[in-house]
């Protein structure tokens, strides 16, 4: 074995360097010496008494040995050499740490043993740590340092943990001692695990050393299910992580410091400047990367933390602050955020809750895209945030902003649905839209061009030269032929990225699950089904709550379902109507704001928006900022222009039904009833404050015996009885759904807190709510009633007769983003760029359900269907007549075109730097 | 020569092609849109799309040239998507309303020709008369002219008909005369006399039109392109790597998707309308 070492000592021209002519022999003589020499020190002299004399002499003859200890090779088949065998079997290790323990464990002798295994760790050149004399002082000292470290020992500390998780790293059999290492101690398990744990969100290098290492474990942890196991269930990893990014979150500014009109979004260079923001960021980060290599027990468990500890009780909150400028800062937040996550189980995450969570009865997407609507910077950071999740080429986002309302084909006419996959090949609809270029913007009328450009000439080619004459005319670049067509080269720009856009959205979207081409999904089964397709989901929804034993930790999910392993019930399940939100109950929440009346074709929703934004920020809470009221003025200037036509009438419905019964107060409509969303949520509220989630048939109730016969009846299928509406004494059934509530919901774990049993912690209507809520649907006289009556009575809807009328809506998003498209001239330029860049991030998607109601202007759609064309038709028309009343209009409009032009150059010299922009 | 090798060297020349002149492309530059191709006679009659669109719209006729273009790719799109046996098309550098072509006669009377042809697209496309087929070197064809080389597509397309043909058609319809010979009212009346009194002269006379053919395969492209389609001896130091990536290509795609990240999100389960409704073990990525 010596001889073996030798050689082996002899090869190598590292050690030449270091231990030249000193063999293996000499090296052992050397270290048992020196061992006999701290030995004596050892036994002679009381450790507390020992002088600083003695000590730095134990220091250096210790530093020697452990330098030869390093050097050391390992013997043949693996042995250990020499050295290493006699420090374990003269338990070297642990006597030094006792020793030094026994003495003042000082910081400075912490450090010192610190960093003596982190030299031996870091160089040792056979493993050290499968010998538990080495082992086990090593765990006595790392549990020694678990209290709370002075800023010196962390860092070494963090180094060490840092180092051990590299040697775990590569070699993973080690792993199993650390576990029985602790084991043997009584400590908790994983001592490495759980000494980095303090240190996740922590700033700085001690805080990357430490997420570093975590990472390292985390890998560890996909392949071996003990280390998954035991991080999962016995550790606080999970969860300080995700309350980590709340606490983190706590510390952001509430409010933004906007440096101008144009700004929409956190750029890299904004929140650079933000250290607090920059460490969320490197803590959202870190979830990313867990989330990416860590075993899916962790995984899971961690995105549910997320959801439930951060997103739900932070964020979501936060996104209902009660200032502008809150809001607004929050929306600007979750932008980057979902800008930041990469991982898909993640980003599902963040966008279950967007999609699926209600605050308060709303789903947070509807309050988000009612806020596109609002004037202030509100609307355009809300706007910036729709431009982030329509570029995820997310199926989900898409179906609930926009695809779900164009599934049932409802918007066209029924005759139109062959044409929905037709492609237009000879660009006729290109042709009408173009036609749509007002007269001052026409080509001719362009000045030429105002940079130096190749620019591409088509002849008309009437003449009769050939084509090489033309061809080589010397430019290389240009045929001059007749009349001729300057354009400028950026044309071929815009071909370029259109064409990548097209196809980078194209090739996303094969991933997708249906082809939405007016086939599949099918839009008659969709219609027919319905109901039957709300009940079947949420039957399988429940199939996924149920296993719950199965799953610790299950992924989030809208919160409606409660986490607990209680069983489901049917009533239960009804909580999670995914379709809509329930009842706009608090008049703080933009609830209100909701595009509503979709049964009626008239007003427009986005109208009905307006106006409800406009009453929920004056009767709202936004007043209590005394800097609103200008806001409010400013906001009415705008809103007035869409309003006037309808406003009247519909505040006068709105007065006569607010002398409603309480039960009609409460009862309040969540203002929809979209083409599938027949079946709402409705919260019955209890004589105790308690409510009680109400399935309807539909939103729109004429009176209130027509609205109590209706709540019966949905009781009744509730407990799938077949009752008569009017046989059963409403109290009763009322009494006997809550006690059931109580008994499913209760009977888990009330405490836990998801919200699910939100409406039991917070009856949703007080009477001074009630003043601001929107009675208009209610209204016994408006047009609408009619139409809906039907609907009224859940038996017929069931039979289906109710919906042989399809309600044509393309959905609240589709609205309000042709609503501030036909506001382009008063928005600023920075909001027209955002919604004419949404409106193309649309038109690249190759669904037909989509591409056929966006582009095609052949289309025929129903009469309360707004289009695109018809937006454009609009805008041109006032775009024209602005331009016949202004004098300077040709000359605004060139040093427009230099504006816009300057800014483009600036974009490419500057990056995102943005050029601030005056519209007229 | 094995009348296959031609057809693998010629698509070899076409993915050469394409990617020599591929990285030209983003230096927009020099790119040109339609022009006329030489053969077109002089439109006399104010049809081309543009003019339409002018007298409808008033003032957007010089949108016209793009349609057009738009309106070619979409054929040309078509003609890929045909996967057409044994025919090979691409548009010219130069114009898009020329397409460069060849056609590899598999059996029959016409077995191991290669026939290299142009196709001549109106500018006033899909209004105007069918797109004109015209062979490099005139076959011995009943329907081909024997001076000028091109073929009677006319005869199969009386009226072109926006939205119903397309030019796949005509590559679709230059195939089948091969195959299928018609003698009606011919363009090459001796070739027609021929097939119905003679076959077997007419047969030696195409087994010579089809050597003629294939003796000047490599001869240089008829029309000055660089997007023209040329036939070169094979080289392996050239075609070796071409073919190699060629069979290769076929795996590509689903590879390709699959090394890619995944740059879509659905987490629907398909037959559903229901977002996030995909069961959790489908979820993993």
């Amino acid at each position: 074995m010596m001889m073996a070492s030798m050689v082996a000592n002899g090869n190598r021209d590292g050690q030449a360097l270091v231990l030249t002519g000193v063999d293996p022999e000499t090296c052992m003589i050397v270290f048992k010496n020196h061992w006999a020499q701290v030995v004596k020190i050892l036994e002679k002299h009381d450790p507390l008494r020992t002088t600083n004399h003695l000590a730095s002499a134990v220091q250096n003859y210790v530093e020697h040995m452990l330098f030869l200890l390093m050097e050391e090779d390992a013997g043949q088949a693996g042995a250990m050499g020499p050295i290493l065998e006699f420090v374990v079997m003269e338990n070297v290790m642990e006597r030094l740490f006792l020793w030094s323990l026994r003495r003042q464990f000082t910081d400075d002798m912490k450090l010192e043993q610190l960093k003596m295994y982190e030299m031996i760790v870091g160089q040792a050149r056979q493993p050290l740590l499968h010998h538990k004399p080495v082992l086990r002082p090593l765990m006595m000292l790392l549990s020694s340092c678990s209290g709370t470290p002075t800023p010196r020992v962390e860092a070494e500390l963090v180094l060490l943990l840092n180092q051990l998780c590299c040697v775990l790293a590569k070699d993973p059999s080690v792993l199993e001692l650390f576990f029985h290492t602790s084991e043997d101690q009584g400590a908790t398990n994983f001592l490495i695990f759980s000494l980095l744990i303090p240190f996740i969100h922590r700033e700085g290098q001690v805080g990357q050393q430490a997420r570093d290492a975590l990472l390292l474990i985390m890998s560890l942890s996909a392949e071996n299910q003990r280390v998954a196991q035991h991080i999962a269930e016995n550790t606080y990893f999970c969860p300080v992580l995700a309350t980590g990014l709340s606490g983190l979150y706590s510390s952001l500014p509430t409010k933004l410091e906007v440096s101008s009109e144009e700004w929409h979004c956190l750029h890299r260079e904004d929140w650079l400047q933000m250290p607090a923001l920059v460490q969320f960021l490197n803590s959202l980060e870190f979830c990313n990367a867990v989330i990416q290599v860590a075993h899916p027990s962790i995984r899971d468990q961690l995105v549910n933390y997320i959801y439930n500890g951060f997103l739900v009780p932070v964020l979501a909150p936060a996104l209902h602050k009660l200032t502008l400028e809150e809001v607004m800062t929050t929306t600007a937040y979750l932008d980057l955020f979902l800008r930041s996550v990469s991982e898909p189980a993640l980003l599902q995450t963040f966008l279950t809750f967007i999609l699926l969570h209600r605050h308060e009865n709303v789903h947070i997407l509807d309050t988000l895209v009612s806020r596109v609507n609002t004037p202030f910077q509100l609307g355009t950071v809300s706007l910036a945030l729709f431009r982030t999740l329509i570029g995820l080429y997310c199926e989900d986002v898409m179906l609930q902003l926009i695809l779900r309302y164009l599934v049932p084909c409802n918007h066209m006419m029924l005759s139109q649905r062959r044409v929905v996959k037709e492609r237009d090949c000879y660009s006729v609809s290109a042709a009408k839209i173009l036609a749509l270029t007002p007269s001052c913007c026409s080509p001719e009328h362009s000045p030429p061009p105002l940079r130096q450009l190749d620019s591409i000439l088509w002849s008309k080619g009437n003449e009769s030269k050939t084509e090489e004459s033309c061809l080589e005319d010397g430019s290389g670049h240009s045929c001059i032929i007749g009349s001729e067509i300057y354009l400028d080269v950026s044309y071929l720009h815009y071909l370029y990225d259109a064409r990548l856009g097209i196809s980078s959205c194209i090739r996303a979207c094969r991933v997708w699950s249906a082809p939405y081409d007016g086939e599949d999904p099918p839009p008659d089964e969709y219609q027919a089904s319905a109901l039957e397709e709300a009940g079947a989901s949420r039957g399988r929804r429940a199939q996924m709550v149920n296993p719950k034993g199965a799953h610790p930790h299950p992924r989030p999910r809208p919160p409606c379902q409660t986490a607990g392993p209680a069983p489901m019930n049917q009533l239960e399940l009804e909580w999670d109507d995914s379709y809509d939100a329930g009842p706009p109950a608090n008049a703080e929440t933009t609830a209100a704001e909701r595009p509503a009346q979709p049964l009626a074709p008239e007003p427009p929703k986005h109208i009905q928006a307006l106006r409800r934004t406009a009453t929920m920020l004056v009767k709202g809470s936004y007043i209590e900022e005394s800097d609103f009221q200008d806001d409010v003025m400013v906001y009415n200037l705008v809103a007035k222009k869409d309003v006037r036509d309808t406003l009247d009438g519909r505040r006068s419905s709105q007065e006569t039904e607010s002398k409603g019964s309480e039960t009609e107060s409460q009862l309040n409509d969540n203002g929809h009833g979209f083409a599938d969303s027949s079946r709402e949520v409705q919260e019955v509220p209890l004589s105790n404050g308690l409510s009680l989630p109400l399935q309807r048939a539909t939103v729109e109730v004429g009176s209130d015996t027509e609205r109590s016969k209706e709540v019966k009846e949905n009781i009744a299928d509730h407990n799938s009885k077949v009752q008569s509406p009017t046989a059963t004494d409403i109290g009763d059934e009322l009494v006997a759904q809550y006690e059931e509530l109580i008994r499913t919901l209760g009977g888990g774990e009330v405490g836990a807190g998801t919200e699910g049993r939100e409406p039991f912690q917070n009856p949703i209507v007080t009477p001074t709510e009630e003043d601001e809520m929107d009675f208009g649907s209610f209204s016994v006289d408006t047009p609408e009633v009619d139409k809906h009556a039907p609907s009224l009575f859940g038996t017929k809807l069931r039979s289906g007769s109710a919906r042989s009328q399809p309600l044509p809506f393309t959905g609240p998003f589709v609205s309000v983003l042709l609503s501030r498209l036909e506001n382009m001239l008063e928005n600023s330029v920075h909001v027209n760029l955002l919604v004419t860049g949404i409106l193309a991030q649309l038109a690249a998607y190759p669904q037909p359900l989509l591409r056929s109601f966006l582009l095609n202007t052949n289309m025929v759609f129903q009469p309360s269907v707004r289009s695109l064309y018809q937006v454009l038709a609009s805008l041109k028309n006032q775009i024209e007549q602005l331009a016949s009343t202004r004098k300077d209009f040709p000359e605004l409009i060139t040093s427009a075109q230099h504006c816009l032009l300057a800014r483009e150059s600036s974009l490419i010299g500057h990056g995102k730097t943005m050029v601030y922009l005056n519209t007229q | 020569i094995n009348p296959y090798d031609y057809e693998e060297q010629s698509v070899q020349q076409i993915a050469e092609q394409q990617q020599r002149a591929s990285p030209s492309r983003p230096s927009f530059g020099k790119k040109q849109l339609p022009t006329i191709p030489k053969n077109t006679a002089p439109i006399t009659k104010p049809a081309s799309p543009a003019t339409t669109t002018q007298s409808i719209n008033g003032t957007h006729a010089s949108y016209g040239p793009f349609y057009l273009e738009y309106s070619l790719l979409a054929e040309f799109t078509l003609v890929i998507k045909q996967k057409l046996p044994g025919i090979y098309v691409q548009p010219s550098y130069k114009s898009a309303l020329m397409w460069f072509g060849v056609i590899f006669i598999r059996h029959g009377l016409y077995q191991d020709g290669v026939f290299k042809f142009t196709v001549y697209i109106p500018d006033n496309y899909p209004d105007g008369e069918c797109p004109r087929v015209v062979f490099d070197i005139p076959v011995f064809h009943p329907l081909v002219d024997p001076v000028s080389g091109e073929l009677d597509v006319r005869r199969a397309f009386t009226k072109w008909r926006r939205n119903h043909n397309h030019i796949w058609q005509v590559l679709m319809y230059a195939r089948t005369v091969f195959y299928k010979i018609n003698t009606m009212e011919p363009l090459n009346p001796e070739a027609a006399v021929l097939y119905d009194k003679d076959v077997q002269l007419f047969k030696s006379k195409v087994v010579e039109s089809v050597k003629l053919c294939n003796s000047h395969l490599f001869d240089q492209p008829k029309i000055d392109d660089p997007y023209a389609i040329s036939f070169s001896p094979w080289n392996p130091a050239v075609h070796d790597e071409a073919k190699e990536r060629m069979f290769t290509h076929k795996r590509r795609p689903e590879d390709h998707h699959k090394g890619l990240q995944v740059s879509g999100l659905s987490w629907v389960k398909p037959g559903s309308t229901q977002p996030f409704s995909k069961d959790e073990n489908s979820q993993q990525s």
